[in-house]
């Protein structure tokens, strides 16, 4: 995945002319992992986004990590909310995929 | 297998106007009623809304309106109780 | 909406076309609003603006703090109860808004 990342950023003459927004416009409808404030996560297939970074996900998995452990709640199609995201992963194996 | 189609936040939307919906707040809070309409800001109007704390049935409002910033994510409900 | 600048102004409609009309709708009611922190309110809706500032008379508040039993880890609700004749609320403690079921 890494590479294909690289592909990518290198496919221009200057890397920095991809814009962050450019990157996820590649990721429509692959699997992609957001990271958002107050321990959650959110895997879904992205099916597209606005300025905001709002997105529409679909086949969507919903981690919470407590003291407890980690909740998994799986929907199918969400509407999510840009304000609370701090990363984006592409690929999106989710926080099992990452701890791996 | 065929790719889904570009689905933008407000063609997503459109699809969920008058459907019943589960509304999800940061705090956790989910919210499952029928949606009448929504705004930028996500603020949301929702009709026979029911409050969901911990899984949990906790309070039933007639009409509810919902402040956006509250908002974690709008998601079709098929499973309406 | 009315083609002619100003013309729908004066009238109300009790139609619900974005979020805000809802709360429109409620000015002089009896409303419910759930704030930040385990605040609730009822009171009389006097005003509001685009932000959920709002001005509410005769106010209810109710105020829940929750203790967990440091032994038994059972959860506690602890209410605490005071009436405001008029309150100004900030509209970024907002969380939801509620009319008066009607019957």
């Amino acid at each position: 995945m890494a590479a294909n990342l690289a592909n990518i950023a290198g496919s221009r003459a200057n890397p920095s002319t991809l814009l962050p927004l450019e990157l996820i416009d590649k990721c429509i409808g692959s699997r992609i992992h957001a990271i958002l404030r107050s321990n959650k996560e959110i895997v879904g297939t992205l099916l597209g986004f606005d300025d905001y970074v709002n997105m529409v996900l679909d086949d969507v998995r919903e981690y919470e990590t407590t003291a407890e452990g980690r909740r998994v709640n799986k929907l199918e199609r969400i509407l999510l909310n840009g304000s609370n995201i701090v990363m984006l992963v592409p690929g999106g194996e989710g926080p099992e995929g990452a701890a791996a | 297998m065929a790719a889904p189609p570009r689905t933008n936040p407000s063609d997503f939307l459109k699809e969920l106007a008058g459907r019943p919906v589960v509304v999800k707040l940061n705090s956790g809070v989910d919210y499952r009623g029928l949606l009448s309409c929504l705004d930028g800001y996500m603020n949301i109007a929702l009709e026979q809304t029911e409050e969901y704390v911990n899984g949990q049935l906790k309070k039933k409002y007639g009409d509810a309106f919902i402040r956006g910033n509250n908002v974690l994510y709008i998601s079709g409900s098929r499973t309406r109780k | 909406m009315a083609t002619s600048e100003g013309a729908g102004d004066h009238v109300q409609e009790a139609t619900v076309e974005e979020p805000l009309d809802l709360v429109r709708l409620c000015l002089d009611e009896k409303i419910y609003v759930k704030m930040r922190h385990d605040r609730e309110l009822t009171g009389t809706l006097f005003a509001y603006d685009q932000h959920l500032n709002m001005i509410l008379g005769d106010v209810h508040e109710t105020i829940t703090v929750t203790e967990v039993d440091s032994e038994t880890y059972e959860e506690m609700y602890k209410e605490t109860k005071r009436t405001i004749p008029m309150l100004f609320v900030r509209g970024d403690g907002v969380i939801l808004i509620s009319p008066p079921t009607r019957a």
